[in-house]
């Protein structure tokens, strides 16, 4: 298959680690210092705690994708499981603090259904996961409309206080992402069955050789995504008093972009939780730093555009293959068009 | 090639599944709202018994109102004070209602349909815009009185359609500016939040409150003519954040979309400032905010416009004088008064904090009666 081929040899690969990382620190501290030059205002208190807010709803989303993607897969469902949760959320209690546990319970009950059906759909029955999570996606807006009619109800008093209540002035969201971003990554790195889902995603038939349960983790992959999807979708419902129902669909992009960004690979393997958070911090600084510039909205746009295409360039493009052709182009006056395949991007 | 055929049959089976699925928890969702809008309608009914209304003429007439969407809290408020309105009707013989389930084409085909069946006289919420205009025409055309209301179908009328019953978003934004004046003498500087970027409701309301604001006292800030924010609350939030921290002075925040402001609004209080005056549209949600915030935030005033769930009565009544020879109606566009003002005694921010907070509160349906529909 493409992974096996594209993989380079081990130095590579534990190079960019650290290059994942590294690009995504870099590039946040350097935004923090473009903000605090041209848009000072973007990082005082107010805009900041509001940003963090965000950020760890993107964050969390985003560990989830990281995930699916790690087993070479995408979800394709987070706007309907987000939304979906955020109605769960404010619908079924109504107002009703008590009724609160209940609801929460109940979302994460059909975020397991909806992770299994994906799970199942593309780890069993081996479906494109672009189309099976799309279908998946539609169902569950289904249970969005079934649940709410179209509009979800006030968030409660409760769900606001524990969400987004600060505690020593840092707002509660980030303290879940850091215990979120703690488990997946001890998880992950620390306990036998983490490395054998890492390894299961770097090499499905190598993982099927050493004996590893292969369609398991690729199924579960799903399982988990959806319940961070579904944790994201309950914060955010705290976040924004009134939601709306489909509060979901502005995740879809931001969700593959933080993976991308934080230097996972779209074709499985190693997965970066503590990359993906910063680069959701990354993500939603940077719409607060255009914002507090005073840009119109078409620029705004253009704007997040372009970071997001440098980078996911910075990753896709073999930079040092672009270095070595460069070289090879200046060095010999001839044109050659032998090494094409080291510049073809896996995305 | 064996697998891969059966991963294909599979990959179908599977999307044919979905899709009945889908298609059952569609018809569901339809069922349900018009069965709950028919309830409504009928509670309705039996507390109007009063006098019958000079739109409402001797001639016995059946009449149609369509919706291109009616998937939402908003619409089937709206919806039912639609069959509220009719019912105050004897004349009306028979009222029919279909939801185009936001797909032109059924929006199309339940148009020809009622005239087929020989309505005399259809309302229309023409969701699609001027794509139903053709449909419209040929309803006109084969004698049916024919009302388009709030989304404007192009085409003129008399020739396409009797007359488009249009919400006056000019008249909100004059109602806004008038209050700014009365309560900000000496000027004020101005934040206004609307939807997506060039939406024509903003725009007109912005020309609207423009029109009373001229003095260059009154100063706009923000993007211009308006922050744009999707009406989507968690966009709206970041937007306020990032103003607040930009301006050191916010005298009036101005909202087509009031109870979208709730989660936003105490980022003031954060900055350590107080909400500022607000004029928005009105929402249960607003109110009881208002109420409980105005103690502490001492500049924070309220003024709301209905948010037009009523928009429809005015439609029907057109609709059913033309076709039962009743009084015409001389409104062409409806335009809610002043709701609520917090500095006007006469008309108080009203909060029902036993109801839910979607509500609005601005519709002459009761309370009550949309917190049954929404349940």
């Amino acid at each position: 298959m493409a992974e096996t081929l594209t993989r380079g040899p081990l130095k590579t690969s534990r190079a960019s680690l650290s290059k994942g990382l590294l690009t995504v620190l870099v590039s946040t501290v350097g935004l923090y210092i473009l903000s605090a030059v041209f848009a000072p205002t973007s990082i005082t208190a107010g805009p900041q705690l509001s940003m963090l807010a965000f950020a760890s709803v993107l964050a969390v989303v985003g560990l989830g994708q990281m995930l699916v993607v790690q087993q070479g897969g995408i979800d394709l469902s987070v706007p309907g499981a987000v939304s979906l949760a955020v109605v769960i959320a404010s619908h079924q209690p109504n107002g009703d603090d008590s009724k609160l546990l209940g609801a929460v319970v109940m979302a994460y009950g059909f975020s397991l259904l909806a992770g299994f059906l994906n799970g199942a759909l593309v780890g069993l029955l081996k479906l494109n996961p672009i189309i099976a999570t799309l279908g998946t996606n539609a169902l569950l807006f289904g249970a969005v409309l079934g649940i709410s009619g179209g509009t979800p109800r006030v968030t409660t008093v409760l769900l606001q206080d524990i969400v987004h209540g600060l505690t020593w002035g840092i707002p509660n969201e980030v303290f879940f992402v850091v215990a979120i971003t703690g488990i997946v990554t001890l998880v992950l790195k620390k306990t036998t069955a983490g490395r054998r889902f890492e390894g299961v995603g770097s090499s499905g038939p190598a993982a099927r050789i050493a004996g590893l349960r292969v369609t398991t983790h690729n199924t579960l992959a799903y399982v988990w995504a959806q319940l961070l999807f579904t944790t994201a979708g309950v914060m955010l419902a705290g976040v924004t008093n009134q939601p709306t129902a489909f509060q979901g669909n502005s995740y879809l992009l931001p969700s593959v972009a933080v993976v991308v960004l934080g230097g996972t690979s779209l074709l499985g393997g190693r997965g970066l939780p503590l990359a993906t958070v910063i680069a959701a911090l990354f993500l939603t600084q940077l719409d607060q730093f255009v914002l507090a510039l005073g840009v119109p909205f078409a620029i705004r746009t253009l704007v997040q555009a372009a970071a997001l295409g440098i980078g996911v360039a910075a990753y896709t493009i073999n930079w040092s293959g672009v270095r070595a052709r460069l070289k090879e182009l200046l060095s010999t006056a001839r044109a050659s068009n032998g090494n094409k395949k080291s510049f073809s991007p896996p995305v | 090639m064996l697998k891969t055929h059966r991963r294909v049959s599979m990959a179908f089976a599977a999307i044919g599944v979905s899709a009945l699925v889908l298609a059952g928890c569609a018809s569901a969702t339809t069922e349900t709202a018009t069965t709950e809008t028919a309830a409504g309608g009928d509670t309705e009914e039996t507390t109007t018994n009063g006098d019958v209304p000079s739109w409402c003429g001797p001639n016995e007439a059946s009449l149609g109102l369509l919706d291109g969407f009616g998937g939402n809290s908003w619409r089937l408020i709206t919806t039912a004070a639609g069959a509220d309105e009719v019912a105050k009707c004897p004349s009306i013989t028979s009222y029919e209602y279909a939801d185009g389930q936001g797909d032109t084409q059924k929006a199309i085909s339940d148009i020809q349909g009622m005239v087929a069946k020989g309505i005399d006289a259809l309302v229309v919420f023409p969701d699609s815009g001027p794509a139903m205009l053709p449909a419209l025409r040929s309803a006109y055309e084969a004698g049916v009185v024919t009302v388009p209301y709030r989304v404007f179908p192009d085409g003129t009328a008399g020739v396409d359609y009797d007359l488009w019953v249009g919400a006056d978003f000019f008249a909100d934004g004059v109602s806004w500016g008038n209050w700014i004046k009365a309560n900000f003498p000496d000027g004020a500087k101005v934040l206004f939040l609307s939807g997506p970027a060039g939406n024509s409701q903003g725009t007109t309301e912005r020309e609207g409150f423009e029109s009373v604001l001229t003095d260059a006292k009154y100063e706009m800030i923000g993007e211009q003519p308006f922050e744009v924010t999707n009406w989507d609350p968690a966009l709206s939030q970041s937007v306020l954040t990032a103003a607040i921290a930009k301006y050191p002075q916010i005298d009036v925040i101005v909202s087509d979309f009031g109870p979208s402001l709730v989660g936003a609004l105490p980022e003031f209080q954060k900055a350590g400032r107080s909400i500022p005056a607000m004029t928005a549209s009105d929402g249960n949600v607003l109110a009881c905010f208002w109420e409980d915030n105005k103690d502490a935030n001492p500049d924070f005033k309220l003024m709301t416009v209905p948010t037009g769930n009523d928009n429809v009565r005015l439609a029907v009544q057109h609709a059913v004088a033309r076709a039962t020879g009743g009084v015409i109606p001389t409104e062409t566009a409806w335009a809610g008064p002043v709701f609520e003002d917090s500095t006007d005694p006469a008309k108080p921010v009203t909060c029902r904090t036993d109801l839910p907070g979607g509500l609005y509160l601005s519709a002459e349906m009761s309370g009550e009666a949309q917190a049954e529909l929404l349940k």
